[in-house]
């Protein structure tokens, strides 16, 4: 395997090509819009296809219409494109037909900027659409993690009969890294039981998330419910660093993580024992191992680019055992190590016990 | 020391900074206008003429924007 330099837009394409991805349909919008472009070339390429439809709405149903039956169907868009998406998103979800979509994530509210942020967590993770439910979501940190993801979230989305989302931010896709491509998979040959292939042989399959009977609208619910809390157990992605003495914890996801792991070598250094919490999984949301950490602990700094969404989360688990205090920047700006070792420092002589080693 | 200038491809530039921070003489500013890509590219005060053509730029640079120039010292003067 080669290591290869890779933008973060077009590395998550070329995954989602090796991963199986049949179909792409999408909509051109900066800080994504490389995804696109990548598609556009390489999926007729290779016999697949590729179409850009003439708005986000449109591209999210034709993503609906092709994964009814079966196939490996991808879209990708950043945060004002997953607006527009969202009413596709609710039908995906009420039919359990599965997808994934691409969430480069830049500055709003409405059309805000093109600068990197984390301010869709709430979207994402709480409201992608009207109805109860929750989308699978990815928040890969390096170009390396989010071509990792993208490869097992076709597999994820089909095993659940789920949406799953890969959450990135203006960085992550723009930014160049060495990547390894994992194999180029074969395409599946069998569809799933439930997709509408054609009624050959066999009694229609119906696809809808229709239900006018209230009683059947409930249970159908119920099941999506306890697919879900099934979920919520067993999908919890996270990744720590330094936090097996640590008294302090900086919990960030995304390429925030990246900034905040070096504030933490630096806060380390200056003699404070202090470790990062990173969430892979957005939703579910890694609650137990932070749960589990959170005993030790004197004080929790969370960061993120937007103005305190995950920190609700956080406050959830912790559950004010311990101070959680939130560092933030929105619009696009980026916080730098300094401002978070500042923080630290802050919740260090706020927390009042000798924190020293 | 050798002077030196850049032929700045701004429409690829996407404004991250990392050439501004890589310079060692300090002369590439963040513009103020917008790109067609929506970033502010990169720009070399040439005012300060102080650009010795090192590459450093062009090395650290991942979107290729640079193209640099070093007085040669054969047909200096
Ligand atoms: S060539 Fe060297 S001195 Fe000139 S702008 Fe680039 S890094 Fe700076
Ligand atoms: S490193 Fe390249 S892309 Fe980044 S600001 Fe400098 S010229 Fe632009």
């Amino acid at each position: 395997m080669a290591r290869e330099l890779w933008k973060g837009n077009e590395a998550l394409a070329e995954a989602a090509v090796r991963a199986g991805a049949e179909a792409f349909f999408g909509y051109p919008i900066t800080p994504q819009t490389e995804l696109l472009e990548y598609m556009a070339r390489r999926m007729p390429e290779l016999g697949r296809t590729f179409l850009q439809a003439e708005s986000e709405i449109a591209a999210i149903h034709m993503v609906y219409g092709a994964a009814c039956a079966g196939v490996r169907a991808l879209s990708s868009s950043s945060s004002p494109g997953i607006s527009l998406m969202q009413e596709g998103l609710s039908y995906l979800a009420g039919s359990e037909v599965p997808c994934v979509l691409v969430d480069i994530m830049r500055g709003g509210p409405g059309l805000g900027n093109i600068q990197p942020s984390q301010s869709d967590y709430f979207q994402l993770t709480r409201s992608a659409g009207h109805g109860d439910f929750h989308p699978l979501v990815l928040a890969p940190s390096t170009v390396q993690e989010a071509v990792d993801l993208m490869y097992a979230s076709f597999d994820l989305a089909f095993g659940w009969r789920t949406l799953v989302i890969l959450a990135g931010d203006g960085t992550l896709g723009q930014m160049m890294e060495p990547v390894e491509m994992p194999p180029m998979r074969a395409l599946a040959v069998e569809r799933p039981d439930w997709a509408l292939t054609g009624a050959a042989g066999r009694s229609p399959r119906v696809i809808s998330s229709l239900y006018l009977d209230a009683a059947e609208l409930e249970q159908s619910n119920l099941r999506l419910q306890a697919k879900l809390q099934q979920m919520a157990a067993t999908q919890q992605r996270w990744e720590s660093f330094c936090v097996e003495d640590a008294d302090y914890l900086v919990v960030a996801f995304g390429t925030v993580a990246r900034i905040a792991q070096s504030a933490v070598r630096a806060a380390r250094r200056a003699g404070i024992r202090v470790g990062l919490f990173r969430p892979v999984t957005l939703w579910p949301y890694p609650r137990q191992p932070l749960d589990a950490i959170c005993p030790q602990l004197r004080g929790v700094l969370v960061v993120e680019m937007n103005g305190g969404q995950m920190v609700e989360d956080v406050r959830c688990v912790v559950r004010e055992r311990v101070p959680v205090r939130f560092l933030g920047h929105l619009g696009g700006v980026i916080p730098m190590p300094d401002e978070i070792e500042a923080e630290l420092a802050q919740l260090v002589s706020l927390s009042g016990r000798a924190a020293f080693s | 020391m050798a002077q030196g200038t850049l032929l700045i491809q701004t429409d690829r530039c996407k404004g991250c900074g990392l050439c501004i921070r890589a310079c060692p003489q300090q002369v590439l500013v963040a513009g103020q206008h917008f790109n067609a890509l929506g970033y502010q590219p990169v720009q070399l005060d040439e005012a300060l003429r102080r650009c010795t053509g090192c590459g450093v730029c062009a090395w650290v640079c991942p979107d290729l924007v640079f193209t640099v120039y070093r007085e040669s010292a054969g047909r200096a003067g």
